[in-house]
């Protein structure tokens, strides 16, 4: 509990709570109105010469919209955020001594891990549901509103690829010490994993990013396949392992 | 209390350690000499698990450093350099290391805070403070959680005049209410005064260890340092 305080209180004293936030909601609302007025903002931006737009295109639904937010926002800059937001999480008190000042308390090596993961994920789940929820709101106003249920359920399958995503990001902090270098492993490793995501059936149950891909499908067609519960047990197998690793190369003093 | 067996510990094709043995029994006050490099510090980060040793064994109170979680209940450890948050107050970041140990004694807290001197700067940010001041937190720390063993590295360095009597004040409460030290030092003069013991560490190995009273039969504790320090150079 002292250690989860901590890292609240660092996240206090380094604005993360509030940027991060900001950022999120900025980006959940970028896609509805984006969408909504692109014909217009083409327009003020120079005309649409050379551009054709087609007046028999059908205005897209708001699950559509809402599932291109998780698709296009958070995915993306999203999780580009995220691992910059993240990196430093143990990489930070490795560099800074802190790691091993805590270590050297009556603290485990496990208390002090999921304190940071949790505390990290808390926010990040925070943060997406702000930005989803708003995009929600204006999705719902500027186009149609898609139903509670199915929008949740895709933000919890969607808050399961957060988790990997953080635990992760904390991973690649544990093992190197460049914190450019973590954010680009990190963001490349992530984003090969969303894009390879839906290629192969198989390859989709060892791929956490599937559950980010479920997410679009429930919101798409409010389909909750059964076999997704094989995936989200996967991914949290994953994490497990994670975080298994974390412990070993942090108690053999490998940093 | 505390128990060292053939600690060996190398970096690279350095032998640092080659093979401490070192009994710290309760109540006492051991000062931990040494020239430079001797290995000091690399011995107190094996205790501490600051750094796994390659061999050997080390207990205190019979519990195994193995044990870590309740093994790490038994001892405080002051490192050289102390690492605090910059952003956070010296008030807050005591709260934080007492919550750590499960321990509360806020009466405590605020006589040792005055003792210390630290009444005006207890509220300020750790990043405003200097070596020595880092130094007066972290004895205030360790004080007031009163563990079984205390463990410093260099205690006295950047202390004040008035920070020095504190401690030694109380170091002396501490013992006499059963608590036990093992610190490294260059201050032959101060651990002719406040320590009852001197292991003398050379070349990786303890080279004596001995009760101040019968090492000062033999003159100075200065004196007894630079004849080791010649003889087995």
């Amino acid at each position: 509990m002292a250690l989860s305080k901590k890292e609240v209180t660092q996240m206090t004293k380094e604005f993360k709570i509030v940027w991060l936030p900001i950022v999120f909601i900025l980006l959940g609302l970028t896609q509805p109105i984006m969408m909504y007025y692109m014909p217009v903002i083409l327009q003020s931006m120079g005309g649409v010469e050379g551009i054709m737009i087609d007046p028999t295109m059908a205005k897209p639904n708001g699950s559509e919209v809402l599932a291109s937010t998780l698709n296009s926002q958070f995915d993306q800059l999203g999780i580009i955020i995220l691992a910059v937001a993240t990196m430093g999480i143990i990489q930070g008190e490795k560099a800074n001594g802190m790691m091993a000042f805590i270590l050297t308390r009556p603290v485990s090596i496990s208390s002090y891990l999921n304190s940071k993961i949790i505390v990290h994920y808390i926010l990040a789940v925070f943060c997406i549901a702000l930005g989803y929820g708003m995009s929600y709101g204006y999705t719902s106003y500027l186009f149609t509103t898609v139903p509670v249920m199915q929008g949740l359920l895709a933000l919890a399958l969607y808050c399961v690829w957060l988790l990997f995503v953080i635990t992760f990001v904390a991973m690649m902090s544990t093992f190197f010490n460049s914190s450019a270098f973590i954010a680009l492993v990190s963001i490349v490793v992530l984003f090969i994993c969303r894009f390879i995501a839906g290629l192969h059936p198989f390859l989709d149950v060892v791929n956490p990013a599937s559950n980010s891909l479920h997410a679009t499908i429930v919101l798409m067609s409010g389909d909750m396949k059964a076999w997704y519960g094989i995936h989200i047990a996967v991914t949290m197998l994953l994490v497990i392992w994670m975080i298994a690793t974390m412990h070993h190369f942090i108690a053999k003093k490998k940093f | 209390m505390l128990k060292v067996e053939n600690l060996q510990k190398s970096y690279g094709s350095q032998d640092v350690l080659k093979s401490v043995e070192l009994k710290v029994e309760k109540g006492e006050i051991v000062g931990f000499v040494g020239g430079n490099g001797a290995g000091k510090t690399t011995t107190l980060n094996c205790i501490t698990g600051l750094v796994e040793q390659d061999n050997g064994k080390v207990t205190i109170n019979n519990v195994p450093k193995s044990q870590s979680l309740d093994y790490k209940k038994q001892f405080y450890f002051i490192p050289d350099t102390i690492h605090v948050f910059s952003n956070i107050t010296a008030y807050d970041w005591i709260h934080f290391v007492l919550k750590l140990y499960e321990k509360k004694d806020e009466s405590k807290l605020k006589s040792l805070i005055t003792s210390f001197g630290m009444e005006a700067s207890i509220d300020k940010p750790l990043g405003t403070y200097s070596y020595g001041m880092l130094h007066k937190m972290a004895l205030i720390t360790a004080f007031t959680i009163c563990p079984p063993i205390l463990i410093m590295d260099e205690p006295l360095n950047g202390l004040d005049p008035l920070a020095v009597v504190a401690f030694k004040n109380c170091m002396k409460d501490y013992v006499e209410n059963g608590g036990t030290i093992l610190f490294s030092t260059h201050l032959l003069d101060v651990a002719e005064k406040i320590c009852q013991s001197i292991a003398f560490l050379k070349d990786g190995k303890i080279v004596l260890h001995e009760r101040l009273e019968n090492l000062l039969v033999d003159g100075s504790l200065e004196t007894i340092f630079l004849e080791k320090q010649a003889n087995d150079s």
